[in-house]
């Protein structure tokens, strides 16, 4: 047999935004007829390679060649045109215009999206508004159209993660037939049972770099968790020495079967006093819905939230902030006042306290100060919030809850991009207000940091509760097959 | 078997019913508040006739058009705050070119005015593209200059157009008549032609799909730069021609500021109440053009029942108030019934 040429090679792409470093230099080679996974932890990477692959923004350096002709997609036709289709991440149907309006938008042949959808089994009516049909089959008229384009190499991004089983196996189906005609399937997931299942080869990006190249069917899991986790893991966590907590701290956060429009299904947690609760989850677990939820932005369809034993009829988060249970969301610029000082940043949760003639009384502005202080923000920029660093911006969300006072902080992903000494200083801020006898629910996208800092940690499947541990003993592998929904450890 | 596919047929039947209320029931209706109008003032005044159909549909064409020209900016995420100073600067450069030419010439100086606000709008769509300062500054900023200019070309009110000319807007051509298929064409042709652009054309499409989500759109191939030149160009042009409109109603030019910009904020207003989502991608052209007619038929039902000026400003202020909470309000119950 002739050596196959590859039909997909990127070789040392790089992409950074602005201080951000998304890919450091990723490799990737896609043979003709194989279907191949692209893996790797949250923020690997994975996306971002996609999104240049798919024209969706210029690599800083790399190249990209199909069949060994170099490509520069500057934009999502051009991609498109070379042979590549993707299923992003995200929709990318409009949500205002007809089915069959978005097909004519794109020169899609109706037609052949039509057979496509009758082979995956959906019956849709062309003529239903996008945002009027349910995501499950919008992710699969989002496949229809990838593959009515008829392309070379198709780009699955997380398709799966939206789908029922029975969906899922529709979709390996197409993957299959893909490969029997001799193209080619990069398939992007958080389930490894089903890279197993379905893919010849996987690429593995570790930090933005292509770390591994291996045949999952050969290693099985265990190797690839190995190569997504690198040395680091294997090293012996340095622990904080395991708490004991007294099992009669009261309850002060608890949820009950909650459920919300697929997103979370079931879930149900209890927050004693005085611990640090972790939760760790892939992306899209749910894990969002479920701090809306406990926070009052968003009511349950189904079970409930109990702040000290009495239930949240929360209308919105002011009903939980006036009851004690305050959030940090990872996203600083959306609780702050970005252009405001950082003293009136501080002192925001106060204005309903002060009623409406608002002054600061005396005391309020060593309140501040001492805040300021406990925290170690750097003041240079204090005139406008948005002009401090990220960490220091985080930690101004964390002082203005230490200002007002609380008993439940719920705190999510706190330290995304975040320089690791400001991490430090905002962990051990953490214990110190779990040790005056606050509870704190901390839900991390960084699975190392988990036994270092919390009590015990929960971790969410598919908005599920699946497994429950001592944080101390448990480590990213656990963590890791855990959160990928695998049943036995290795 | 029979019974149960006649249910089907039926729950089908209320189905789409629902379904069609949802997307053209606003639209509807603003058309039926305006046939309502019109049943209204024909029992208040004693002879209501062509005259008065000639008057109503012509006197509507100006704020028509420029409701149009708004409603596909807006519709592809958009907003320009110069639609009426562009009418202002077509009104005058009009009036001085066409003075004294024949019908033929005048057509011809017509349409190379709204070529030119066309291209000149586009360009202006291009720089929103590029600075990526927000339109309603940009647009702010080229009102006052396309003002400027319409002051430069014609200093004070002044010039002329062919009687033709006239004829053709306002179905006589002394401007006064009572033949209102001229007026009541050019309401309707160019109202379906928009229509049919933004509903049938890919390009149509674009401006929905980038006024409805950018990200989508460009990650489903569309170049939404293009969408938006696209956008301001056709409103270039349908300002052009309500300016044209403008000189055939009264006979000559006028470039003063104060007519631009009051043009401009009803121009918001008839899209508003035509059920376009100031947000984008939401919204029918056929709407804005009711509402157009509506706001401007108001005044002469105000006068009849004998509102003075100033009241009559508070009722359309309140007009518009009302119906934009109706609006929220059975946004508000179908949220509810979901």
């Amino acid at each position: 047999m002739i050596e196959t040429s590859p039909l997909l090679q990127a070789n040392q792409v790089a992409k950074r935004f602005g201080a951000v470093v998304a890919l450091r230099s990723a490799d990737l080679v896609v043979k003709p007829g194989e279907i191949h996974a692209l893996l790797g932890a949250n923020g690997a990477g994975k996306s971002t390679l996609v999104k240049i692959l798919s024209g969706v923004f210029a690599p800083d350096t790399g190249t990209i060649r199909i069949h060994g002709d170099l490509i520069q997609p500057k934009r999502p036709e051009n991609a498109l045109r070379a042979g590549l289709a993707t299923v992003f991440q995200d929709p990318s149907l409009i949500p205002d215009l007809t089915v069959e309006q978005n097909f004519r938008l794109t020169g899609v042949n109706i037609g052949s999206v039509r057979s496509w959808l009758e082979r995956l089994d959906i019956d849709l009516d062309f003529d239903l508004v996008i945002k009027e049909i349910p995501l499950e089959t919008l992710r699969m008229l989002d496949l229809a159209r990838a593959l009515a384009h008829d392309p070379q190499l198709l780009l699955l991004d997380e398709i799966t993660a939206a789908l029922t089983a029975n969906q899922a196996g529709k979709v390996f189906d197409v993957m299959q037939m893909w490969k029997e005609q001799g193209r080619s399937v990069l398939f992007i997931t958080h389930r490894l049972a089903e890279v197993l299942a379905v893919c010849d080869r996987a690429t593995i990006l570790r930090d933005g770099a292509a770390v591994a190249q291996l045949a999952p069917k050969d290693g099985g899991e265990h190797e690839l968790l190995e190569a997504m986790l690198g040395p680091e893991a294997t090293r012996q966590v340095e622990s904080a020495s395991p708490r004991v907590l007294p099992s009669e701290a009261p309850v002060v956060l608890e949820a009950r079967n909650l459920h919300s429009k697929g997103k979370v299904n079931g879930a149900s947690l209890q927050l004693h006093a005085g611990e640090i609760l972790g939760i760790a989850a892939l992306e899209g677990q749910g894990q969002e819905r479920l701090f809306d939820l406990l926070s009052g932005d968003r009511r349950p369809q189904q079970g409930e939230v109990l702040i000290n034993g009495r239930v949240l009829n929360a209308r919105s988060p002011y009903d939980a902030v006036s009851r004690g249970v305050v959030s940090v969301p990872s996203d600083r610029l959306l609780a702050l006042l970005p252009k405001r000082p950082v003293k009136e940043n501080l002192t925001v949760p106060l204005y309903s306290e002060f009623g409406q003639w608002f002054t600061l009384a005396r005391g309020e502005d060593e309140r501040v100060q001492r805040s300021v202080d406990r925290l170690a923000i750097d003041t240079r920029a204090q005139n406008q919030v948005r002009h401090l660093s990220g960490g220091n911006q985080q930690k101004v969300v964390l002082g203005r809850w230490l200002t007002s006072g609380f008993n439940t902080l719920l705190c999510f992903d706190p330290t995304r991009g975040i320089d690791i000494q400001t991490k430090r200083q905002i962990y051990a801020l953490l214990r110190e207000i779990a040790d005056e006898g606050a509870a704190v629910l901390l839900y991390t996208s960084e699975l190392p940091e988990i036994p270092l800092v919390c009590d015990r940690v929960l971790v969410l499947y598919d908005g599920r509760v699946v497994h429950e541990q001592e944080a101390a003993t448990a480590n990213e592998a656990i963590l890791l097959s855990k959160s990928h929904g695998l049943v036995e450890t290795i | 078997m029979t019974s149960a596919s006649v249910e089907r047929t039926a729950s089908d039947r209320s189905l789409n019913w629902q379904r069609w209320r949802r997307r053209h029931g606003w639209t509807v209706g603003v058309w039926i508040l305006l046939l309502l109008l019109l049943i209204w003032y024909a029992a208040l005044i004693p002879k209501f006739g062509t005259f008065q159909i000639t008057s109503i549909t012509k006197n509507s064409l100006p704020l028509a058009y420029l409701a149009i020209g708004q409603a596909v900016i807006v519709i592809a995420g958009g907003i320009d705050l110069s639609v009426g100073a562009m009418m202002v600067l077509a009104n005058s450069t009009a009036a001085v070119y066409m003075d004294g030419r024949s019908l033929g010439m005048a057509i011809v100086i017509g349409l190379s005015v709204m070529v030119g606000l066309a291209i000149l709008n586009g360009l202006v769509g291009w720089i929103i593209n590029v600075s990526k300062v927000p339109d309603i500054v940009v647009t702010l900023a080229t009102s006052f200059i396309y003002a400027g200019i319409a002051l430069l070309v014609l200093p004070g009110p002044g010039g002329s157009t062919a009687p033709g000319f006239r004829w053709v807007f306002t179905g006589a051509a002394s401007g006064t008549g009572s033949n209102f298929w001229p007026p009541l064409a050019m309401m309707i042709i160019p109202t379906l032609i928009v229509a049919w652009f933004m509903r049938r054309t890919r390009s149509g499409l674009s401006l929905y799909a980038s006024g409805s989500d950018l990200n989508a759109s460009y990650l489903s191939g569309v170049d939404t730069g293009r969408a938006k030149i696209k956008a301001y160009a056709v409103g270039g042009a349908m300002s052009g021609l309500a300016g044209l409109a403008t000189i055939a109603l009264t006979g000559s030019g006028d470039p003063r500021f104060s007519v631009g910009a009051n043009a401009t904020l009803n121009s918001v207003a008839a899209i508003v109440i035509g059920g376009i989502a100031l947000t984008g991608g939401v919204g029918s052209i056929v709407g804005a053009v009711a509402a157009a007619v509506i706001i401007i038929f108001l005044n002469p039902i105000l006068v009849v029942i004998g509102v003075d000026q100033n009241t009559a400003q508070v009722i359309q202020g309140a007009l518009i108030a009302v119906v934009m909470m109706i609006g929220g309000l059975l946004e508000l119950r179908r949220r509810r019934q979901e």
